[in-house]
């Protein structure tokens, strides 16, 4: 049969079973509307994340200490919460020296009770100084930054979020007002603008920033820091920066075996493609859950068509008498669910885009930072290709079928 | 046109052997019109279903146009279907859903033929069992007699050399089944060989030549001296 009447054909067998053909439809379309919006839900996200991670700038090398050992998967001690003391004054000291580097902004963290008034709440801080807002490219919406001065004096002061402000102080001006962290009177004299998720997912809107002398000395009563940024001079790559700094902390530290180093030192570069391998596996497993129910409706699809070729057992041996081969009937069959998981692929990206565009509608609006709107055209191709495979798999076995009546017995059945 | 010699036909169910067609041996010409009458279960369908290429027989030669059907494969049989034999059965057969027109069109799909060439292939044959009126209705919701017209229709739209007719009256009543003989014979005498399989005298008569089977063999092949003709003869 020519092609074009073998899917007239098909067409023909489908639309005579409209609600059967929809509802077997149905399996597929959850499964390829659910690939669709996992998938671009996954890639929304991974845009998202690393978007951050680039917003911090690209000529940054973070140095945290204890040594990533193992896969490049698995993180440094220091953030899986062991305390490893390796990174102290000493080692930020030699970094400054260093020509290839611009800033270096040593820091400390920590969890704290920050009171005004009546309000309460537990947040993050940071002890830092003030090279710490040149390489993080912080801005202010009113106030000062720390000086030298500040962190070199133990000044109480603090510079603070944006929604911790408005949490804290509510319509009034936060400069100035005194508030209290741990049993430190501090006072504010800056809030940072919007900023969104800072590196290490940390909320940089409700974050108490500290001078490091304070957080460190006072709050937290330690001698190392949790992390340092580095930023690289603008006439050498963070790569190169990377090296040196390595070199000199090797020195520093007196190791001479590379695989004893008791530090990390990352460019945003493997940061981000750390991360972006991350995302990239969660869309994988995201997605490979959605396959499943794929394959739940293709059982279906099997089980229908199976249905209907027992139903047309008489047709198929009017067909055979009239010259049908049994290549015909096969590719009748075949094409029959193809169709089926073909259309339903269709409708399926319909309505994942239907989700997709909602989700975007629903999270950019309630998310400070921006979600993009992302339907991969991958997704699409996938969807598209893999619900015909679907159609072809598990049309098979019912066409093969079909296919080997014997048209006699096949004409005689009633 | 047909050789057939010693045909043997045996069924094998859980270990009994059923002999359904015994050494028959006969040939028919082209232009023939002939009745295979025989009691149910006389191996007159078994017959009828090698004759016309949908079974294979156990033992014997059976030569279609020059062809030994042995030496043919599945595919080549299908292809000698399609080209050059028609059918028509006791129960129609028709696809009900479809249209006339697509269901004398069938046979052309088969064929590979492309959209233009068949669309006058397929109106003259439906006009020439006169349902030209009813090329689009749904095939279902015709009467018996028109089913059957249009499972004749469907049966020389090929324009075959040979109609194997099995029971084309058993499910009409008298004056459809008339009218369908009549054509019958109408395309005989337009050149077309038919074989029929009936039970019924009357129907046989209509053909020149009737072959009588019992038990699997011939027990008569006799040429029809007084052959009836058209409907009225139908009721005699």
């Amino acid at each position: 049969m020519l092609l074009r009447d073998s899917f007239k054909t098909a067409v023909h067998g489908l639309r005579h079973a409209k609600v059967r053909s929809l509802l077997t439809m149905l399996g597929i379309v959850i499964g390829i509307a659910s690939v669709i919006l996992l998938m671009s839900i996954g890639s929304s996200a991974q845009s998202l994340i690393l978007d951050q991670v680039r917003g911090i700038g690209s000529d940054l090398v973070f140095i945290v200490p204890g040594a990533t050992k193992g896969s490049r998967f698995s993180s440094p001690p220091s953030a899986q919460g062991i305390i490893i003391k390796t990174l102290t004054e000493r080692d930020a000291d030699a970094l400054r020296r260093e020509q290839s580097l611009l800033a270096v902004a040593p820091e400390v963290r920590g969890q704290t009770k920050v009171v005004y008034q009546n309000n309460d709440l537990t947040v993050t801080f940071g002890g830092v100084t003030h090279e710490f807002f040149i390489v993080r490219n912080l801005e202010l919406s009113s106030g000062r930054t720390f000086t030298e001065t500040d962190v070199r004096s133990f000044n109480h002061v603090a510079v603070i979020g944006s929604k911790l402000a408005e949490t804290l102080f509510g319509s009034q001006t936060a400069v100035d007002k005194t508030i209290r962290v741990k049993n430190l009177s501090i006072r504010v004299i800056g809030v940072l603008d919007e900023e969104g998720l800072g590196p290490m997912g940390v909320d940089q809107d409700n974050m108490v920033l500290l001078p490091l002398s304070v957080a460190q000395k006072q709050l937290l009563g330690i001698d190392y820091y949790n992390l340092v940024t580095a930023q690289a001079n603008s006439a050498y790559t963070a790569e190169f920066a990377q090296g040196r700094i390595v070199s000199v902390l090797r020195q520093n530290h007196r190791i001479t075996d590379p695989d004893k180093d008791d530090f990390t030192v990352q460019t945003q570069e493997d940061a981000l493609s750390l991360l972006g391998d991350i995302t990239s596996i969660m869309t994988v497993f995201l997605t490979s859950i959605a396959f499943i129910s794929l394959v739940v409706g293709g059982i279906g699809i099997m089980n229908i068509m199976l249905v209907s070729v027992v139903e047309r057992t008489k047709e198929i041996g009017l067909r055979k008498a009239l010259g049908a081969t049994n290549g015909d009937i096969l590719q009748q069959f075949l094409l029959e669910s193809m169709l089926l998981t073909f259309l339903g692929g269709v409708i399926g990206i319909l309505i994942g885009a239907f989700f997709v565009t909602l989700a975007y509608l629903i999270l950019s609006n309630t998310l400070a930072t921006g979600w993009a709107f992302s339907l991969p055209p991958s997704a699409i191709g996938l969807a598209v290709t893999v619900s015909t495979l679907t159609g072809v798999v598990f049309g098979l076995y019912p066409a093969r079928k079909a296919s080997r009546k014997d048209p006699i017995e096949a004409l005689r059945y009633e | 046109m047909i050789e057939v010699s010693k045909l043997s036909k045996d069924y094998r169910d859980d270990g009994t052997v059923t002999h359904a067609l015994r050494d028959v041996s006969f040939s028919i010409k082209p232009g023939e019109f002939v009745a295979i009458m025989g009691p149910s279960g006389s191996g007159k369908s078994t017959l009828l279903h090698i004759l016309s290429f949908l079974d294979r027989p156990t033992r014997g030669i059976y030569t279609f146009l020059g062809n030994d059907m042995q030496t043919l494969v599945d595919h080549e049989l299908a292809y000698t279907r399609n080209k050059e034999m028609g059918f028509i059965f006791q129960s129609f057969n028709l696809l009900s859903r479809a249209s006339v027109y697509e269901n004398v069109e069938l046979p052309l799909l088969y064929a590979h033929m492309p959209v233009g060439d068949r669309r006058h292939l397929v109106e003259a044959a439906i006009e020439s069992v006169g349902l030209s009126d009813k090329i689009l209705v749904e095939a279902g919701k015709l009467s018996g007699g028109q089913k059957q017209r249009v499972a004749i229709a469907r049966a020389l739209v090929n324009k075959p050399q040979i109609i194997f007719a099995d029971e084309p009256t058993g499910n009409l009543d008298s004056h459809s089944g008339a009218q369908v003989m009549e054509i019958l014979q109408k395309l005989n005498d337009e050149g077309h060989t038919i074989i029929l399989v009936t039970h019924e005298t009357y129907t046989a008569e209509f053909a020149d030549r009737l072959i009588k089977i019992r038990d699997g063999m011939v027990e008569s092949d006799i040429r029809i001296e007084k052959r009836r003709h058209g409907g009225k003869d139908f009721f005699k």
